[in-house]
């Protein structure tokens, strides 16, 4: 088993609502890894699209992809 | 009076005001607790070194597992007693493990404490700890497998808890650790902390909590109050086993043949700070329609309501605030009706009627 720390920008369209926000940050990482731990760390509002938020999430992942 | 069971997070390695220390936010459970009747909260909040409480008000979760338990994934049983497993880092020197063996058996005959047994790790956990995101604390062990095989042993032998103490290395920044002793810096290792405790809930599904082993450093006469209850022994370990021992049962929701004391449904509120909206438990919560209360505790986190727009989020400035609600609203009393100005109430018609 190996750990692995990872840390990126995602974009969230506005036509995920809020609940629905975990789910769809989970599917994410879900291809990059198993999930030990994650947060979101920063938001911002996207400098190309009104549509789009920018989260940073932080993580770790146990047997990470490509590792 | 019913209870109205309460989340209270404060998550690791952000800098927290309150509860960025060690168990500083032990005080500000004690008063939701009682403000609620039913307060479910993790180590990091109950944890003060050498100093901790019992309390039949609350619920110590660890972090993955209180998650899980926002997510809908299991049940809390209360229990009487946990008999709690230590599991020691090999790199522990004999010294210090001898310290941690006589905590371990002074909690036995002081506190009436069931801890039965311990393990050593095959290999080092092998400790690496990072803080470049933001300053937040974080990091990785190198060897994961050697902590779940020690868990493991523990767990064949009958162990319903498990401690963890894994040994840091002497050569942390020092700079960065007085920086956290005198309040001004962020706990440097909470964050590692976080990912062993994590590791075990996940994968051996036991509560749990973790004490770190440090080799003791230099006189600080400039020790921050929040910061104080780590610098009055030689291990940390005495909150780890107050908090396991009667830490509650974890129950998947899966198996019917098991009473729940606490189901997730019942969450009534969860109380957060403010800027510390981005975590899974406050995002699963958000799904489930539950009550969140925004609390003003400077850390080093921007994720607000600006970003999220979820109208069932009060913000308010202090514990103080959030004890009082949770009371009021437990006490069947509109908040409305305490605040001023008071607004009439308002005519709906027809016309404004949205479905």
């Amino acid at each position: 088993m190996k750990l692995r720390k990872v840390d990126f920008y995602l974009d969230w369209p506005v036509s995920i609502k809020i609940i629905n926000l975990r789910r769809f940050i989970k599917g994410n990482l879900a291809k990059k890894g198993e999930v030990i731990r994650w947060s979101i760390v920063d938001i911002k509002d996207s400098v190309d699209s009104s549509d789009i938020k920018k989260i940073r999430i932080n993580a770790v992942l146990v047997n990470p992809v490509n590792s | 009076m019913p209870i109205s069971p309460t989340l209270f997070i404060i998550p690791t390695g952000i800098g927290c005001e309150i509860g960025g220390f060690a168990g500083d936010a032990l005080p500000s459970a004690k008063l939701l607790a009682a403000a609620s009747g039913c307060l479910i909260t993790h180590p990091n909040v109950m944890n003060g070194g050498s100093l901790s409480e019992k309390n039949k008000d609350i619920f110590y979760v660890e972090g993955y597992s209180l998650d899980r338990f926002a997510k809908g994934e299991i049940g809390l049983k209360s229990v009487k007693q946990q008999k709690i497993g230590i599991i020691f880092d090999s790199s522990i020197e004999h010294e210090l493990l001898t310290k941690h063996l006589q905590v371990a058996d002074a909690c036995v005959a002081t506190l009436g404490i069931d801890v039965d047994s311990y393990v050593l790790t095959k290999k080092p956990l092998g400790i690496v700890i990072d803080s470049e995101s933001q300053g937040i604390s974080d990091g990785l062990i190198e060897n994961p497998d050697t902590l779940i095989e020690a868990g493991e042993i523990l767990i064949e032998k009958g162990i319903t808890a498990i401690a963890i103490v894994a040994k840091f290395p002497d050569d942390l920044d020092l700079i960065k650790t007085n920086s956290y002793r005198e309040g001004k810096g962020v706990d440097p290792i909470g964050g590692v902390e976080a990912v062993i405790s994590h590791l075990i809930s996940k994968f051996l599904k036991v509560p749990c909590a973790h004490a770190p082993a440090l080799n003791p450093i230099e006189l600080n006469e400039n020790i921050d109050p929040r910061a104080a209850s780590e610098e009055i022994g030689y291990t940390f370990l005495p909150s780890v086993l107050i908090g396991l021992s009667k830490a509650p049962d974890l129950i998947e929701l899966t198996d019917k043949n098991s009473n729940i004391t606490l189901h997730p449904s019942e969450i009534e509120y969860v109380v957060v700070p403010s800027g510390a909206l981005g975590g899974e438990a406050v995002l699963a919560c958000i799904e489930r329609n539950v009550n969140i209360i925004s609390v003003q505790n400077k850390n080093l986190l921007s994720i607000d309501n600006h970003f999220l727009k979820y109208p069932k989020l009060i913000e308010v400035n202090n514990y103080f605030e959030a004890a009082g609600l949770i009371l009021a609203m437990r006490e069947g009393i509109s908040p409305r009706s305490i605040q001023r100005p008071l607004n009439k109430i308002q005519e709906l018609n027809f016309i404004n009627q949205k479905f």
